[in-house]
């Protein structure tokens, strides 16, 4: 709020509006100091907001046009309206690619959140060396997907891997196969990989929404006469929910965009068996014999409109309106 | 103590104590054991490893490190990631947290749709970015730079930073600035010598999380950088596997390589880093 | 209903060098309301919580109408406890907080209805049944609570500081509410307070405790009245009893007690219980104080100066400082008694109402010969 001015030196006519809009840009500081220039909050904000502008807003709506287009080459772009889109649907590899992506991003994030909440329970349950624990359980979190994937492709190996030599060593020869060779098993091989990486993360956000539970409310459901199945699937479930359905979508999203794992491990084969949308963008974009971003913008397109409108669904459905005040 | 009541109340209570440890155990083992095979392999030749894939090292080849650094150009890798990835946190920590402490502290028509802008953009797929990048950086002649790569990396970690950056900027006191601001202080004054000392936990943790996360950025590096002088750590990681196809001991050297960084900095930071992973996540 | 039984119970935590709860040992009889009354940290609670079964007792003895508890999972020993913040279940509603406890114990649908109908009807929660906690106000949750415990129909209620909480006007409204509550249903009651209003108004009988020790059980005005060292004589009364050292004399075989600064008060009572040059400290309440009239001699009168004026309209506090050393005494005076801060003032003492206290261990050193 600008101090009004003494009466001697207030002009005899009000400012015009480009002068009022003047004086509001260039006033003196104000009293508040929660409001304040135009020019101060574009300096703040200008630096982020450019860098969004180019490297994010711009990209996608350049990557909405260029699925109208077949780009053959930097220079030309031929306009071929909804002919990708049309491609796309009949497309068999895309639609295997959707499949795996869909079972990943189905199945993957329940485990994920029962693995961490089952991980976060077993510490806070109280265990010596939980905090090391805690630490030593997150480390592979930490880790490049290159070494992970290369760790894996060690361990799925069919003839010294540490599965098939375990497999082996107690009479299970049988059992052994080429993990990561057999289309049956190579995105479960994945998956498990994959959960391994990220299991950490869950039980430690898990457990950190466990120390933040009132433990009088867990000491009074004791009373009420729950055990520890009790008390998880009427209180701590339902007083987790917010932290558990953050944890679910983080999980969707993450399985939805994977890439770097699978192109380390499998690059996409057996025969298309683990293939990922992000796997076929990457190769109808970069490493197809013909040469086109048209038709892997237009896949960047549908994608894009999935995932966003999986997490508004999501929201939508299963975000509680009530606080719970606690 | 007086002696237990029911027998049978113990035994469930050693055999829930007992099943916890064994779960405990096992997943313990889960999760550290392949990171101890390969740093076994590490030191091992390739031949002793296909005499014994499980045998621990008898003799300790430490000069292996020094074949891969030095042939192998890993020190060129290390390189270049520790400025592509020291350059593109420092900015995007001194950008991100100038917008974050705008939108946390200023009130404006537009604050929350800036910041849901900029906010819900961790929500897209890579894909929907990657080409149009690759088109923008070869027209700008900024493909196979570095630069071009810093500036995708900004890019790329500017809305975790600001989420994280406003959500603690905010929970700052009103009174500090108010204070600050009868004290004669302007607004940029304000954001430098108030909000970037008072916030630096949070600063300090977005960090690390912006380090770590981009150290090991894989899909845009190796997209945007062709060029084999260029590569970053991954990106040289994983051709170092296509060149040493068969060479298991050294593939497990040049992997131990890259994740020691990463472990340090780990081993210092923990606490912090677990906190901020923690932190957008914990409703 | 039940009797509660402790027996030299003692809490250690590991890594600790002082045990939290020092042998303590009370009985509440079938249907009284105990208060379990002291300073925060003196062990209350955990001894509260050891009686619950949410704490494990290092060593003593626990019963609940005889059965022996101390291996008891809480969930058995039928006791209902309400806790200081009520610990209500956040994500159910009233109804559902009600239900839960009795249906985790599978009884049947009907008889959850009627006890929670009856419950309700008792508290005045008709109208919140459906409402979720966050939507309630501190004295609405603080009744929801308490319904919780009521339709467990348990042998035993624990209350944790429930009014603590609650604002004050409230926390008189909610005290009388309990006390009626506790005549209806007859029940076994044991409460912890750190407010000695709550205990002296509330309670049947008062367990004072201090640094994990029992320091006196008794009724309340019993223990206002005989208080068994410094400490209880302190904690119970607002303003606290006036405690002041003073050393013994004994004159023609009467002892008196002499003050810093020469003054002497009679002990006529203590008769031989007292030897000469003894350290003693003298107590007396401030009610027990009046202004002392020019007539009167020089024993039994405190003379001062006075430091603090504090006139609450319907009585006036005046705190005098009776200087060398003396320390300084607090009076609940008339509200139009005459005094300024800064004028000399004397105030009469009435020997039946001095206590006498050890000087080294605070322990009250009861009277010799009987008014």
């Amino acid at each position: 709020m600008t101090q009004p001015l003494p009466l001697a030196l207030a002009p005899a006519v009000p400012p015009s509006g480009l002068r009022r809009q003047l004086d509001r840009w260039f006033a003196p500081p104000e009293a508040d100091s929660r409001r304040t220039t135009w020019p101060a909050l574009m300096l703040f904000l200008a630096p982020a907001l450019i860098i969004y502008a180019a490297l994010t807003a711009y990209p996608v709506v350049r990557t909405f046009y260029n699925s109208f287009f077949t780009i053959a080459d930097i220079e030309s772009a031929k306009f071929v309206g909804l002919a990708h889109f049309a491609e796309l649907a009949r497309d068999k590899t895309f639609w295997a690619a959707v499949r795996n992506t869909a079972i990943w991003s189905a199945v993957a994030p329940l485990l994920d959140v029962a693995t961490g909440l089952l991980l976060a329970l077993c510490l806070y349950a109280g265990v010596p060396f939980a905090r090391f624990l805690r630490v030593a359980w997150f480390t592979p979190v930490l880790l490049s997907y290159v070494v992970v994937g290369i760790m894996w492709v060690w361990i799925y190996n069919y003839d010294w891997g540490v599965v098939n030599a375990m497999l082996r060593s107690v009479g299970l020869g049988s059992w052994a196969r080429s993990w990561l060779g057999d289309p049956n098993f190579a995105l479960a091989a994945l998956m498990i990989t994959h959960a391994w990486k990220w299991a950490g993360f869950n039980m430690v956000v898990c457990l950190a929404a466990l120390h933040s539970l009132p433990s009088e409310v867990l000491e009074a459901s004791e009373l009420d006469n729950c055990g520890w199945w009790d008390k998880l699937v009427h209180i701590i479930v339902p007083m987790l929910w917010p932290t558990l359905l953050n944890l679910y979508i983080l999980a969707f999203i993450g399985k939805m965009k994977v890439f770097d794992l699978v192109w380390i491990m499998t690059e996409g084969g057996p025969l298309w068996s683990t293939e990922t949308v992000s796997t076929y963008v990457y190769k109808r974009a970069f490493n197809w014999n013909t040469f086109d971003l048209g038709y892997p913008s237009a896949i960047a397109v549908v994608w894009f409109v999935v995932v966003v409108g999986f997490v508004v669904l999501f929201n939508l459905l299963f975000r509680r309106r009530e606080r719970l005040e606690y | 103590m007086t002696p237990s009541a029911l027998p049978a109340g113990l035994l469930t209570r050693w055999l829930r104590q007992g099943g916890l440890m064994a779960i405990i155990v096992l997943y313990t083992l889960y999760s550290a054991l392949p990171f101890v095979w390969v740093g076994a392999m590490s030191l091992r030749t390739t031949l002793e490893i296909s005499a014994s894939h499980f045998a621990w090292p008898d003799v300790y080849h430490w000069e292996k490190y020094r074949i891969a650094w030095v042939d192998s150009n890993f020190a060129q890798y290390f390189w270049n990631s520790t400025l592509v990835v020291g350059a593109a946190v420092a900015i995007v920590t001194l950008f991100g947290a100038a917008a974050a402490h705008c939108l946390a502290r200023y009130n404006f028509r537009g604050n929350r749709l800036v910041y849901f802008i900029l906010f819900s953009s961790i929500v897209f797929p890579p894909q929907i970015i990657l080409i149009s990048l690759f088109q923008v950086l070869v027209e700008y002649n900024l493909y196979n730079t570095r630069l071009g790569l810093v500036l995708v990396y900004v890019g790329l970690q500017l809305p975790l930073t600001v989420y994280l950056l406003e959500g603690f900027f905010s929970r700052i006191p009103q009174d500090l600035f108010d204070a600050a601001k009868i004290d004669g202080y302007g607004d940029f004054e304000i954001f430098w010598r108030i909000v970037l000392p008072v916030g630096m936990p949070a600063i300090a943790t977005t960090v690390i999380l912006n380090f770590i996360q981009l150290w090991n950025e894989f899909l845009f590096a190796v997209v945007l950088v062709s060029e084999p002088g260029l590569r970053t750590l991954p990106i040289g990681i994983r051709a170092y596997m296509g060149d040493y196809f068969q060479d298991i001991g050294m593939i497990a050297t040049g992997m131990m390589i890259a994740v020691i960084p990463v472990v340090i900095v780990y081993a210092f930071f923990s606490e912090k880093l677990i906190q901020g992973m923690t932190a957008g996540a914990v409703k | 209903m039940a009797h509660v039984q402790l027996d030299h119970i003692y809490k250690q935590y590991r890594g600790t060098a002082t045990p939290a709860v020092d042998d303590v040992s009370f009985t509440v009889q079938d249907g009284e309301f105990m208060v379990l009354l002291g300073p925060s940290g003196c062990g209350k609670s955990t001894t509260l919580r050891m009686v619950a079964g949410l704490e494990s007792i290092t060593a003593g003895a626990l019963s609940i109408d005889g059965r022996a508890m101390n291996e008891v999972a809480a969930k058995d020993r039928d006791i209902a406890m309400v806790f200081q913040s009520y610990a209500l279940y956040p994500h159910m509603t009233v109804a559902e907080n009600l239900a839960f406890g009795l249906k985790r114990r599978n009884v049947e649908a009907a008889l959850i209805q009627s006890r929670i109908a009856a419950a309700s009807g008792i508290l005045g929660l008709d109208e919140l049944l459906q409402r979720k906690p966050f939507a309630l106000s501190g004295g609405q949750r603080q009744r929801v609570a308490l319904g919780r415990a009521i339709v467990r129909e348990p042998k035993v209620f624990l209350f944790d500081e429930p009014l603590s909480n609650l604002d004050a006007a409230l926390r008189v409204n909610t005290r009388n509410e309990l006390v009626r509550l506790h005549h209806r249903l007859g029940a076994t009651m044991v409460y912890v307070t750190h407010d000695q209003v709550e205990a002296m108004t509330m309670g049947q009988r008062i367990c004072v405790m201090n640094k994990g020790r029992v320091a006196q059980i008794g009724k309340p005005l019993e223990v206002y009245r005989a208080p068994a060292d410094v400490f209880v004589a302190k904690f119970l009364g607002n303003p606290p009893m006036n405690i002041v050292g003073a050393r013994v004399a004994v004159q023609d075989a009467q002892p008196w007690a002499v003050l810093p600064g020469g003054t002497r008060l009679p002990l006529a009572h203590w008769g031989t219980a007292l030897a000469d040059g003894q350290a003693i400290q003298v107590g007396v309440r401030p009610e027990e104080l009046s202004m002392a009239s020019d007539a009167g001699g020089d024993d039994s009168v405190l003379k001062g100066v006075v430091s603090a004026v504090e006139p609450l309209g319907a009585e006036t506090l005046v705190v005098l400082d009776l200087q060398e050393g003396g320390g300084e005494i607090i009076a609940r005076l008339h509200r139009d008694t005459p005094a300024a801060l800064g004028d000399r003032a004397a105030l009469q003492v009435r020997p039946q109402a001095l206590y006498v206290f050890d000087g080294a261990t605070g322990k009250a050193i009861p009277v010799e010969i009987q008014a």
